[in-house]
């Protein structure tokens, strides 16, 4: 690392940028509401009042501008409005575009003004045409066009001013113009990504950072104007430039933020697309040991362990990352849901886990979640099953209760236009309609939460009720509402003398694949209102703990307020052998008939990457869940004496990061539940 | 295969995966119980006893008084285990089974097609596996041709010794102190039948590593590690020293089994650690 990037990390670190920003009372929403604004030209005006407020400033020694001075961005409804709205139709969460990649590459090759002409020959057409709807759209992506390059100039201005030579040459050229150089293309990626969070999108990816911006990198490499080394101080100064303004960003925990940044893969055409600016991105991240942009790698049974073994080395880091993603069994199974080949080969990763194509996708991949023990439970309380086998039929039964429980509420699903977005998005201006209308691919995402608590509930109901007979379905419910008080010695049993999934046994383990093919089952063929299909996955997000704080006790002797694993991973309180055993079992089911996505999660000492050979047999240990067909990955290096410490004092642990559910966090920000919750994961680990 | 290897059974207590430091490649490892060592630093005292014993974390305790209720013999635990199926904690288990070498081999061998892809195998290790040499060897020979891999004290006769050397593929050799009076004092032992069997290992030509726990004020001073290193010189299969310096955890087990910790030595004073006797006599050395 340079001296100038460790510069830029400690300020970045100490936030001592912070300094340069303001609160601002916006009262914005109450005159879009008085004036009767339609929601297309509130989504415009609002990123141009919000831009016209922001002010250039320059971190000492940067030269990747762009840096938040304005803390929140405005609202665009008032909260009756949106209360209103919320009535007619259902928006998913905030409501807005979210939890997509754009596609940055296009419009950073061409620049703004081409696509400003692009955007004035399109309203002509529309304006011909009175396609109204056309005409907003594009006045409005007119508007926001022209306030970002406000801001840009605005921005060369004041580092004119200062006499800030080098930024002031790349910002005379973009975004106005295409990136010619590696760093152009950086600093419009930056002035992209920094435009959508004002304008309201949130969890918004990088997409496949080495990819897009290889043709630069590597032209710049042949000219001589950049060297490995340069190149590497550039990438660490845009990784960082992700961590500046995070804070301000829309996420249940702080360090949810969605920037995840996809590398390897295969490209479009099927062949490795893995380089040498994918290599230094992995640097980068190892160097800077910061949560963001959150690393994922794309891998397949035929890449080298030596990329493997780079993977582990950011491991290592204890960053929670990179997450992998296994192209074998990602690309068929989304071919199979209907994504093209091309765009298939194209997949990135939403702001956790779930599958997406960039540009083109605006799928909602998180749209709902089924929690598998809910369901056992309904199950359990009502179900006169004589068998074993009775008893799973009532829980397929239930469960498609559950989709269709769920589907009836997802009847009205919208989202509010984002013109901006939209110009970041494949065909939108052709098409005249805010991305908000759809794009090529409109599906939603289940997830499914608390499997190996189902599976594991499964494997003791059929043993304690069915094969011992030692109680009967009616007062094993009975005993699980109780808290296991009714019987306090069944909860030994349930706990301790019954399978669990994640010992590479069958017994256990083919109920959770049975429970995983059965929810794929369930949402086959369901239509949503948008024109796209359900998709459902192994992923948990926050609601591992949502459904368990939901939920009483559960047959495996899960108690009352003790969480599930979160996404896909053995019950915290189940013994497991070692992660070869985990991966047997986790790897059984199908897991291309669940491709939303949700990574099976390792925890690993992090004694165990202290010398070359223990990376090279964690990166096997990749390689064999690889191997068996698993479609994602994550692997933690964690230390629980550090973890306690942490929790006790606080202070002295700020840089501690720890993995949650589908990013990564600074452990001490964290809520009390989520530390516990770690904690007691870690010490399921040898 | 003979008779006495289809019927030799053996007491082990821990079957463990993804063990990263036993030899190459992703290996599982098999824990012997029993050592017919008492070294003083040792952190794996559930191994030192031959027998099946009853473990009782009591830090999860949460005295419900379950185990009490069901227990018949409260005055001289039996490890008849029935206290550890009630235990809703899970506080309480039984260390130790008794296996035969034909049902292990099967459990292990389900994963034969892993060690073979992923270039792994398994170690025996304990306790000192050399104790129960019969089901040692009748394993090793159900074991083929997956890698095998043996760490020992080298505390045997020759002829166990070299029965198990030959039934497994690589060694771990550790080696305690090159004086027999400390040897003595600090392992409970003789340390002449452990230097025979390493100079018959050293002619035999056999890859092996020799593994050398650092104690501090034990074996750390650099007359001793010269000696050590004096020990290892000459032509041999030695692969390379390693040097395990002493880990204030310890004594992390003991409580399990309701014993106390005591080291005779000052586990807190820094250890002084030379390569430089090894490196001088040309012998890889590194630690771990
Ligand atoms: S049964 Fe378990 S928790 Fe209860 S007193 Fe005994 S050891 Fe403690
Ligand atoms: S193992 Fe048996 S004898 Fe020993 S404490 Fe438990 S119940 Fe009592």
């Amino acid at each position: 690392m340079t001296g100038r990037i460790q510069h830029l990390l400690s300020h970045v670190l100490d936030k001592r940028h912070t300094a340069l920003r303001r609160d601002v009372a916006w009262t914005l929403a109450e005159h879009f509401c008085r004036n009767k604004v339609s929601p297309e030209t509130r989504a415009a005006e609002g990123l141009r009042t919000m831009l016209s407020a922001e002010k250039p400033v320059f971190l000492p020694e940067e030269t990747i501008a762009f840096t938040r001075t304005i803390k929140q961005i405005p609202d665009l409804y008032t909260k009756t409005e949106m209360e209103i709205l919320r009535k007619s139709a259902y928006y998913h969460e905030k409501g807005c575009v979210f939890n997509i990649a754009p596609d940055y590459a296009s419009t950073i090759k061409i620049g703004l003004d081409v696509r400003r002409a692009e955007l004035q020959a399109r309203l002509v057409q529309a304006n011909a045409e009175n396609d109204s709807t056309a005409q907003e759209f594009l006045s409005c992506a007119l508007i926001s066009v022209d306030a970002v390059l406000d801001l840009a100039d605005r921005y060369r201005l004041e580092a004119e001013r200062l006499e800030l030579r080098h930024i002031g040459k790349i910002l005379a050229h973009v975004p106005h113009h295409g990136a010619r150089t590696f760093h152009e293309a950086l600093q419009f990626l930056r002035i992209l990504h920094y435009t959508l969070w004002c304008e309201g999108e949130y969890h918004n990816g990088l997409g496949r950072f080495d990819q897009y911006l290889y043709p630069y990198f590597a032209a710049d490499l042949a000219a001589g104007r950049l060297t490995e080394e340069s190149a590497l101080e550039l990438i660490e100064e845009f990784f960082l430039s992700c961590n500046r303004d995070s804070d301000l960003y829309i996420g249940v925990q702080q360090g949810d933020n969605g920037q995840s940044l996809m590398l390897g893969g295969v490209d479009k055409s099927g062949k490795d697309a893995f380089n040498a600016l994918s290599r230094l991105c992995l640097k980068a991240s190892c160097e800077l040991r910061v949560i963001d942009p959150k690393i994922n790698l794309r891998v397949s049974s035929a890449t080298p362990l030596s990329i493997l073994e780079e993977g582990t080395e950011l491991t290592r880091q204890g960053l929670g990352f990179p997450q992998y993603a296994n192209d074998d069994v990602v690309i068929p199974a989304l071919v199979k849901l209907g994504y093209s080949l091309e765009d298939a080969r194209d997949y990135v990763v939403a702001a956790c886990w779930e599958f997406i194509i960039p540009g083109c996708g605006m799928d909602i991949p998180n749209i709902g979640a089924v929690s598998f023990p809910s369901v056992i439970d309904r199950t359990l309380h009502t179900s006169n099953a004589k068998t074993f086998d009775d008893f799973m039929c009532d829980v397929r039964a239930e469960l498609m209760k559950e989709a269709d429980h769920i589907t009836a509420s997802l009847t009205t699903v919208k989202i509010l236009p984002g013109p901006f977005v939209s110009i970041l998005c494949d065909g939108r201006i052709e098409a005249g309609r805010d991305f908000c209308e759809g794009n090529h691919y409109n599906n939603f995402g289940i997830h499914g939460t608390g499997l190996s608590t189902a599976a594991d509930s499964l494997a003791a109901i059929r043993q304690m009720v069915f094969d011992e007979k030692l109680i009967s379905l009616a007062d094993l419910a009975s005993v699980v509402d109780s808290d296991f008080k009714s019987r306090p010695e069944l909860l030994a049993k349930a706990r301790f003398g019954v399978p669990k999934m994640g010992n590479s046994d069958p017994a256990v383990d083919d109920l959770g694949k049975a429970l995983l093919h059965a929810f794929a089952d369930t949402w086959k063929g369901r239509k949503n209102n948008r024109g796209g299909i359900y998709r459902c996955g192994t992923g948990s997000a926050m609601y591992y703990i949502w459904h368990a704080n939901e939920l009483h006790a559960t047959p495996d002797g899960r108690l009352t307020g003790e969480p599930f694993a979160a996404n896909y991973a053995p019950s915290l309180n189940a013994r497991v052998n070692g992660p070869i055993s985990v991966i047997q079992s986790f790897t059984k089911p199908d897991l291309g008939r669940v491709i939303n996505g949700g990574p099976l999660t390792i925890e690993i000492h992090d004694s165990a990457f202290r010398s070359s050979d223990g990376i090279t047999k964690v990166a096997q240990l990749v390689k064999y869940f690889i191997d068996s067909g698993g479609h994602q990955l994550q692997l933690n290096a964690i230390n629980r004496d550090k973890l306690k410490d942490a929790q006790a004092h606080p202070e002295t642990h700020r840089n501690l990061i720890v993995r949650v559910w589908g990013w990564s966090g600074y452990f001490v920000e964290l809520d009390k539940p989520y530390q516990d919750q770690i904690i007691q994961r870690v010490e399921m680990t040898v | 295969m003979n008779k006495q290897q289809l019927k030799s059974t053996g007491i082990i207590f821990e079957v463990r995966e993804f063990c990263l430091h036993d030899g190459p490649g992703m290996r599982t490892t098999v824990f012997f119980k029993g050592c017919p060592m008492r070294c003083a630093w040792c952190h794996n005292p559930e191994g030192l006893s031959a027998n099946i014993q009853l473990l009782v974390n009591q830090s999860i305790c949460q005295h419900c008084g379950a185990c009490r209720e069901v227990c018949q013999n409260p005055q001289q635990c039996v490890v008849c285990g029935t206290c550890v199926t009630v235990c809703p904690q899970g506080c309480r288990r039984l260390c130790g089974r008794s296996i035969s070498a034909e049902d292990l081999a099967a459990e292990l061998r389900k994963n034969e097609p892993f060690f073979k892809k992923y270039d792994g195998g398994i170690t025996f290790s304990g306790g000192e596996p050399l104790a129960q040499i019969d089901f040692l060897e009748a394993l090793a020979g159900l074991l083929h041709p997956i890698h095998l891999t043996l760490e020992t004290s080298g505390y045997a006769s020759s002829d166990v010794y070299q029965r198990a050397v030959q039934s497994v593929d690589f060694v771990f050799q550790d080696l305690k102190h090159p004086d027999p009076v400390q040897h003595r004092r600090y392992t409970g032992v003789e340390l002449e039948p452990v230097l025979a069997n390493l100079n018959w290992l050293k002619a035999s030509g056999r890859p092996f590593t020799v593994r050398i726990p650092i104690i501090p004020g034990v074996n750390d001073t650099p007359e001793t590690l010269d000696r050590f290193a004096e020990l290892l010189e000459g032509r041999s299969g030695l692969t390379r020293v390693e040097l395990l310096p002493y880990h204030q955890t310890a004594g992390a087990k003991y409580a399990l089994l309701g014993l106390k910790y005591e080291p005779p030595f000052d586990p807190a004073r820094p250890l002084a650690i030379n390569l430089v006797p090894f490196e001088e006599r040309g012998i890889p050395c590194r630690i771990n």
